[in-house]
């Protein structure tokens, strides 16, 4: 987020805070995206994803009066959507963390890398474009990572929440989030470097 | 002296710059010599990048439209 758009938003909330429905509204334009966005990602529901925008817009709109303001604007009803979309998850009962399947690298006895990568695709990362195949890979290695790992996975690298934040939001502890994290990244890390492999 | 294992166990703390400086100069020695780690750690690095480029949504405008609605009824309701 730019600093313009962050001092523009500051001027809608304080307007909003005054009673402006128009730039309440503006600032809903200005975040729903990513709102949708991260409930989407999370849920994988289109219909959970847009009640959890709608939810969370409402409940920032019900709560303008207490936002001073500290974190932006759209760190907060971020911060919010992520707690809703965890709410939803937690009352589906998904957050189950299993382990045994995650993927990773493997090493010989002696810790050595069993297989070295074959090609080195981290300047890939850098293209505009994503490659339509390689995106539905990446989407279904997330989607297929046990969802304890998955949320902190999105939350931390995706939506850009902190170590702190996250921990507070999921229940454990910074060090069980990082850990997590690591898991899910050499999980995706693995999916990609495959995809790599057979293309 | 790390091996492949102890520095891929370790890339996050090194890449957020918060290993100490004894673990560090091990896994920068182990890096030194270990090609295959090298790569390890570009595309580690990469992944997340990707994911994101991946993972991106886009709200449809009926979804917009819906949520224009049912913000405006609501904040109607609360006056």
């Amino acid at each position: 987020m730019t600093d313009t758009t962050v001092d523009d938003d500051r001027l809608l909330l304080t307007r909003a805070q005054g009673g402006d429905i128009s730039a309440f509204e503006a600032l809903v334009a200005r975040h729903e995206e990513k709102v949708y966005g991260l409930a989407l990602r999370m849920t994988r529901s289109e219909a959970d994803a847009a009640e959890i925008t709608q939810d969370t817009f409402l409940s920032a709109y019900q709560h303008l009066g207490e936002f001073r303001g500290e974190a932006a604007f759209g760190s907060w009803v971020h911060r919010i959507a992520a707690n809703n979309a965890l709410m939803r998850l937690r009352r589906q009962r998904v957050l189950d963390v299993v382990t045994e399947d995650l993927a990773g690298p493997e090493f010989t006895d002696r810790g050595s890398l069993a297989e070295s990568p074959e090609t080195d695709w981290s300047r890939r990362a850098d293209d505009k474009m994503l490659d339509e195949e390689l995106g539905r890979a990446i989407q279904e290695a997330t989607d297929a990572l046990p969802e304890g790992y998955r949320e902190v996975f999105l939350l931390k690298d995706v939506e850009g929440l902190s170590y702190e934040e996250i921990s507070e939001m999921v229940g454990i502890s910074v060090p069980a989030v990082k850990s997590r994290l690591h898991r899910a990244r050499l999980a995706l890390r693995e999916a990609i470097d495959a995809f790599y492999k057979e293309v | 002296m790390f091996n492949c294992k102890d520095s891929i166990e370790s890339l996050l703390p090194f890449l957020e710059g918060e290993m100490s400086p004894e673990d560090e100069e091990h896994l920068r020695a182990h890096l030194n010599g270990c090609p295959p780690c090298v790569e390890f750690v570009r595309t580690y690095r990469a992944t997340s990048g990707l994911c994101r480029k991946a993972l991106v949504k886009s709200m449809p405008p009926e979804v917009a439209g819906r949520l224009r609605s049912f913000l405006r009824g609501k904040i109607d309701e609360s006056k």
